[in-house]
């Protein structure tokens, strides 16, 4: 038996809301139902009406979704005010326990609008059938109760000024429910702002995004995760911060360390208090890894780089060495002279939809049974087509969510990959060379020169 | 960092050097002792991946002899206290790790390892 429970959502980054419902309601252990006519799905729209087993699941969602607002207990909506008072008297059950003897607070207000002060009394007046006995108290009253106008949106007049109240009470849906929980995990966009932290770099991912990923990832007390681009941690500090311990690596090892002699991911990690949580940070190639063994993290989660800030690389030489040049380079790796710089191996370029593949594979070998890949790809908007994720999987890997984040002519894809299967994997043979291009070729296929290019074709 | 806990996970990854590469050899090392967070779910869930002679080793190697050359049946509280400690309170901050069987040496400096390859060890 569920009861419904209507959720209000941060209208932000929309096609990760279900995801990152299904993903919390997985890792809580707990069903959720979701609307079953997909128009009551439409993420552009700001309520959601959820069905949930009890309250206190409703309260864990509110704790730990960047994406929810608030929770209310669903009592009745409506396209006007009739059918939302005829679906109220019908959930009667819900909320006559409160009538004798419960003090409360009234709420109205609308999305997209503001409601005049007077329609807003004669709202409330309306409810009156309701008959609640107990006092009306705004500071401290034992339940709120809420009234949510959904009024049409007005993306046809961006920028243009309304009248004040033009097109009051022209609303599309109208919700009545009991206040539940406040959604508190929102203020964590605050505390890991990029601008507050005491280490970061040009590459470093706006808080609200890693938080939504980090969730992606189902990061817990006791989940080991790890970061193969780690770069300067903007992914590490919120799964840390949810109680995984956390592996970085990468291959230029400048970028976690920083300035100074405590590295600045540990300095960064320290001011959220999750320093202890970093297990360690190792700089290598993840093409030539040294992890001795696979099944190891519950959560793989990255940002790779795509080459507009910073180009990914790995090493090897983009022209191999004559062999004389090879030889000379022996000899003197032999017998060094005592005033040499450290030895800095080559890098070449690496190419995404190649680097895609490779992580997928790798992602294979080192996570555990269930375990999740959790990354961005970014795309051309005008050429993506789903078939650019589908050709990246390797078979027991599949696709759990993928949600764009659009910026116009191009856009990033938020991809969580499962590996589905029990089976041990031998380390994947990352090939020195370029396959031939007999395969399908995705969008994301040389992103930097595209990008550069302003996304217009070749010719 | 480079806890004992990464170091039995690290293995050498030289083209070619697939036996006798593990575990790679602490040499002149700087320890720091830090507290971690206890938790008994993640060390019981963490056992089966660890090699344990190369962690009994290890341990030795930087000074700490608390644990049982056979890992033990019973895992009771004290012994997960004694491999916590072990596994996460113990930091190399600097020195070196070096590979048994090709003996590329691995420099740690400020607690991280560099594990990078040079152009003809690569595959």
């Amino acid at each position: 038996m569920t009861v419904q429970y209507l959720f209000f959502f941060a209208q932000a980054h929309h096609e990760f809301r279900i995801p990152e419902l299904l993903s919390l309601s997985k890792m809580f252990g707990f069903d959720l139902n979701l609307p079953e006519n997909p128009e009551d799905q439409d993420p552009t729209r700001p309520f959601l009406i959820v069905g949930l087993q009890c309250e206190e699941h409703a309260r864990l969602l509110a704790s730990r979704s960047i994406l929810i607002k608030s929770v209310y207990e669903y009592y009745g909506h409506g396209s006007t005010y009739e059918e939302l008072h005829l679906s109220n008297r019908n959930n009667r059950n819900k909320w006559a326990r409160y009538i004798p003897d419960t003090s409360f607070k009234f709420i109205v207000t609308a999305y997209n609008h503001k409601i005049p002060q007077l329609r807003q009394r004669d709202i409330v007046e309306s409810f009156s059938y309701m008959g609640f006995l107990g006092k009306i108290d705004m500071k401290n009253p034992d339940i709120v109760l809420a009234c949510f106008e959904e009024c049409k949106s007005y993306i046809d007049r961006h920028g243009t000024t309304r009248e004040k109240h033009e097109g009051d009470g022209l609303f599309k849906q109208v919700y009545f429910g009991r206040q539940v929980a406040m959604g508190s995990a929102r203020s964590l966009i605050t505390m890991f702002d990029v601008k507050k932290r005491s280490y970061y770099g040009n590459t470093s991912m706006e808080a609200e995004i890693s938080l939504l990923m980090a969730n992606q990832t189902l990061a817990s007390p006791g989940k080991v995760i790890y970061d193969p681009f780690m770069g300067t941690g903007s992914m590490a500090y919120p799964t840390a911060y949810f109680g995984a311990q956390i592996f970085g690596s990468d291959i230029d090892g400048r970028q976690m360390r920083g300035k100074g002699d405590t590295p600045g991911i540990i300095r960064a990690a320290t001011q959220y208090g999750v320093a202890t949580r970093i297990v360690d940070l190792c700089t290598f190639d993840i093409t030539q890894n040294p992890w001795r063994c696979g099944d190891l993290f519950d959560a793989i989660i990255t940002d790779p780089p795509y080459g507009v800030r910073a180009g990914a690389k790995r090493l090897g030489r983009k022209r191999e060495l004559s062999p004389a040049k090879m030889a000379a380079y022996l000899e003197h790796r032999a017998s060094p002279r005592p005033d040499d710089q450290p030895y800095i191996p080559p890098t070449k370029p690496y190419e995404l939809s190649r680097l895609a593949v490779d992580l997928v594979l790798l992602s294979r070998y080192l996570l555990k049974p269930g375990g999740r890949l959790v990354f961005f790809l970014p795309t051309v908007t005008d050429e993506y087509e789903e078939v650019d994720i589908y050709s990246m999987l390797c078979p027991g890997m599949e696709v759990i969510a993928n949600s764009l984040q659009d910026f116009g002519s191009w856009g990033r894809r938020l991809v969580t990959i499962q590996k589905t299967v029990r089976v041990t994997y031998l380390p994947p043979v990352v090939e020195a060379q370029d396959r031939p291009e007999d395969q399908h070729v995705p969008a994301h296929k040389d992103f930097r020169e595209k990008y550069f290019r302003g996304f217009k074709s070749k010719n | 960092m480079v806890r004992l806990i990464t170091h039995n996970l690290l293995a050498c990854h030289v083209k070619g050097c697939t036996s006798n590469n593990f575990p790679l050899e602490f040499k002149d090392v700087q320890v720091e002792l830090r507290d971690a967070e206890f938790n008994s779910d993640f060390l019981r869930g963490f056992i089966p991946k660890i090699e344990w002679k190369a962690l009994v080793d290890a341990a030795r190697q930087v000074g700490n002899t608390s644990l049982p050359l056979e890992l033990p049946e019973m895992l009771d509280d004290d012994f997960l206290k004694s491999l916590h400690h072990v596994l996460l309170e113990i930091h190399v901050e600097e020195g070196s790790m070096t590979c048994p069987n090709c003996h590329h040496v691995y420099p740690i400096s400020n607690g991280i390892p560099n594990m990078l390859l040079a152009e003809h060890e690569i595959g």
